[in-house]
């Protein structure tokens, strides 16, 4: 039964996916001063943003792993896996808006990176959850889960840095178009496009999120019973 | 200055098209590595003889 919701929620989620590549190429406008490079918005944006919510599933997680640690362990360990989960599916949207951002920025600005508050704490925060997702893979032991919980929990400290940086300081980077200054917003003819991918991502994400969760469950019941293996040998 | 203008457009598609494509491909990417992943572990599961939970089926 859950192989098949799994299954019909996938197909909306690639038939939202391709109306949000059809709102975003055939009717979203080309804009005014930027032409067809506007149009990256409407992939780089959601894919910014986005990350933001699954940092938030890792730091969540990371924080439930330390709570149930030692009084539940199973528990903590189904934690852990939404932990590792979300920090995985936000550095692969975090990579993504900090590659678009730049091919953006070359045409926009003439140059491909520029240190400004905005990029330089976002590449900060793609550093950080890098360092989280080495440290699980390279790293052993009984600590291992309980140093990248807390690695979790202090790279999770930049996001709100992150969302506020183009507001505390100037930035090269554009003013906040949503929840920004007076004049602030998006015409009708590109909010409906943009807003149509932001939930195409946000469902592809949630998709790829659960699979991630469910193979970190599968890795998790394959280590113990190795273990248990390796004890009986 | 229509010459210029021509290029302008011919390169801002080229931008967007990369910048679409690149994300594509990072996306299938991962699913690709996930699915080898589950593919790997279902071998692994099977020679461990370890069965998913009812509630997962």
């Amino acid at each position: 039964m859950k192989k098949i919701a799994l299954g019909l929620y996938a197909v909306v989620v690639v038939l939202l996916l391709m109306w949000g590549y059809y709102q975003a190429i055939y009717v979203a406008p080309n804009d005014a001063m930027q032409g067809e490079i506007s149009r990256i918005i409407y992939y780089h944006v959601p894919h910014a943003s986005l990350s933001f919510i699954f940092f938030g599933v890792s730091l969540i997680g990371s924080i439930g792993f330390l709570a149930y640690q030692r009084s539940q362990p199973a528990r903590a360990q189904l934690y852990d896996a939404w932990a590792l989960s979300g920090a995985e599916i936000g550095v692969v949207f975090c990579t993504i808006a900090l590659i678009t951002g730049p091919i953006w920025g070359r045409r926009a600005w003439g140059i491909w990176w520029t240190w400004d508050a905005r990029l330089t704490t976002t590449l900060v925060l793609w550093l950080i959850y890098v360092s989280y997702l080495l440290l699980r893979r390279f790293s052993a032991g009984p600590q291992m889960q309980t140093l990248a919980a807390v690695l979790g929990i202090f790279g999770a400290l930049d996001v709100p840095i992150v969302y506020m940086s183009n507001r505390w300081w100037r930035t090269q980077h554009p003013a906040p178009v949503f929840g920004g200054s007076q004049g602030s917003g998006m015409d009708a003819s590109m909010l409906h496009p943009f807003l149509w991918n932001m939930l195409a991502w946000f469902a592809w994400g949630v998709l790829i999120l659960a699979i991630r969760f469910f193979v970190e469950r599968q890795h998790q019941r394959i280590a113990a019973a190795e273990a248990r293996v390796a004890l009986e040998a | 200055m229509y010459q210029a203008s021509v290029e302008g457009a011919i390169l801002d598609h080229q931008f967007r098209v990369a910048a679409y494509v690149v994300t594509w491909l990072i996306q299938s990417g991962y699913v690709i590595w996930l699915a080898m992943k589950w593919r790997a572990q279902k071998r692994d599961a099977e020679r461990l003889g370890i069965e998913r939970p009812k509630t997962q089926q």
